[in-house]
């Protein structure tokens, strides 16, 4: 009854070039115009796709079955053989296009289930904390995150962070194995590099004022760098030992004062280690005080005020962090220092290309 | 380095007494991280335990802007971070010998 179908060059169903009638695009562009539609009989999306030596009778077909009198009339005038082959033939084309209608909703449903799966797995995983969780992976933003916007937005600037990280790297590795760069030049990128891991704890610290549990999570880090994990980040102890071997040759002097780094580093880590245990264990009584009565608020309220100290601990192992890094450039020549630093930044790339590697390995079917 | 500070006759006397002293809250684990470190040194410090109430009072009173901070030799070192970044220079250890909390 619609004028726009009897039409078989109307632009709103069939664009100009000839589309082949396999074409998905073609067919759900079909089946969706005729979602509002009651007469979704296969006679009239048949009129769209059929043979070019039946575009001629469109108009004839289209008017015999939707059982306009005249049209039989007209039909009747025609010889009867050459009437019954067209009928034949749309009949024929119609149960063709009802088949692959059936066949694309079947896709359309089996994509639907996989996708609900997919989903599914996804937040098992993150719930597990298998998820990587780092904003370079091709994904949205991670469960916190979308919780959050203090966090969504740390995430993001932490992204930019590991791709800045990851250019001056680049440039580092190139400016070290090319024998004219001078240590002026070296300088400024050791200079750059230890101003780049500042920023860091500064980002940081101001995320650990919207969520400290995140942070201590470590979930904008991989799986393999969280593996690692000390309250909140990288060990300096462990960062001395994965650089030592790359620094060499040192002098006496060097390797002297780099032990005591090391041993010094050792000693403020145990005592933090020592504070977190010792928060554990008034956090842990605070919340379980007088278990069994049902009402949780003055318990779960009184240990909230010991979180408090809980973004200190973050905010002091940063601070570690941060005076071993420049403790070690201070004891090193320009050179090593920058050696140091591209050795560090590899470090962690390596670290994130095992956590890819392990989440992207193919799983045996259970 | 010593600054003319007032503070409390107790903790006067603590801090002129003792090689090292740690002023921090009660029940505060920073100051348990303060005290740990200093122990795991060799150092043996006296510890000033502050009230929740009397917190802001002794904070102005060290002019401080919060608690644990440190005292070695009887005079001020500075609070967690400074104390944290003196023992990474290497600075810490030497200090302590000087005040007599370290015989080795």
């Amino acid at each position: 009854m619609n004028p726009t179908m009897m039409n078989s060059t109307s632009t709103q169903f069939v664009p100009s070039r000839r589309m082949g009638i396999y074409e998905p695009i073609h067919q759900m562009s079909m089946w969706g115009d005729f979602k509002g539609n009651n007469c979704l009989d296969a006679s009239t999306p048949m009129i769209l796709e059929v043979d070019p030596k039946l575009d001629n009778q469109s108009e004839d077909t289209s008017h015999g079955t939707v059982g306009h009198s005249n049209k039989y009339d007209q039909e009747a005038s025609k010889p009867p053989d050459k009437v019954l082959r067209r009928l034949a033939q749309n009949r024929e084309a119609a149960r063709k296009s009802r088949l692959r209608k059936k066949a694309y909703v079947q896709q359309l449903e089996s994509s639907k289930l996989r996708l609900i799966q997919l989903e599914q797995e996804l937040g098992r995983a993150r719930q597990q904390g298998m998820y990587t969780g780092s904003a370079l992976d091709a994904s949205p933003l991670s469960y916190a995150g979308s919780m959050n916007p203090g966090i969504a937005t740390f995430e993001l600037e932490y992204g930019h962070w590991v791709e800045e990280q990851d250019r001056q790297l680049a440039d580092l590795r190139n400016a070290l194995q090319s024998t004219e760069t001078g240590d002026v030049e070296l300088r400024i990128f050791v200079d750059g590099g230890l101003r780049h891991y500042c920023d860091l704890f500064k980002m940081k610290a101001t995320a650990a004022k919207t969520d400290v549990f995140y942070l201590m999570s470590g979930m904008w880090k991989t799986s393999g760098e969280r593996f690692f994990f000390w309250i909140g980040g990288f060990r300096p102890s462990e960062l001395l030992k994965v650089l030592l071997p790359h620094l060499e040759p040192l002098t006496e002097q060097q390797r002297l004062d780099l032990g005591n780094l090391a041993q010094s580093c050792q000693q403020a880590e145990d005592a933090l280690s020592q504070g977190m245990d010792r928060l554990h264990q008034i956090l842990g009584a605070a919340i379980a005080k007088q278990l069994g009565e049902g009402n949780y608020l003055p318990q779960v309220g009184a240990a909230i005020e010991k979180l408090d100290d809980l973004a200190r601990f973050v905010g002091q192992a940063d601070h570690l962090r941060q005076e071993t890094l420049q403790q070690i450039s201070r004891i090193l020549t320009t050179r090593q220092a920058a050696r140091g630093l591209l050795a560090l930044g590899e470090y962690f790339q390596r670290l994130r290309a095992l956590s890819s590697l392990w989440s992207s390995r193919p799983r045996e079917s259970s | 380095m010593q600054e003319a500070i007032k503070i409390p006759a107790s903790l006067r006397r603590m801090v002129a007494e003792s090689a090292v002293v740690v002023v921090g809250r009660r029940g505060c684990c920073m100051s348990h991280v303060a005290k740990r470190l200093l122990q795991g040194l060799g150092a043996n410090p006296a510890v000033f335990e502050v009230d929740d109430k009397c917190e802001d009072d002794v904070l102005v009173e060290l002019r401080a802007a919060e608690l644990p901070v440190v005292f070695v030799g009887g005079r001020w070192l500075g609070g967690l971070d400074r104390i944290m970044a003196s023992h990474i220079t290497g600075e810490l250890t030497p200090l302590l010998k000087q005040a007599g909390a370290l015989w080795l």
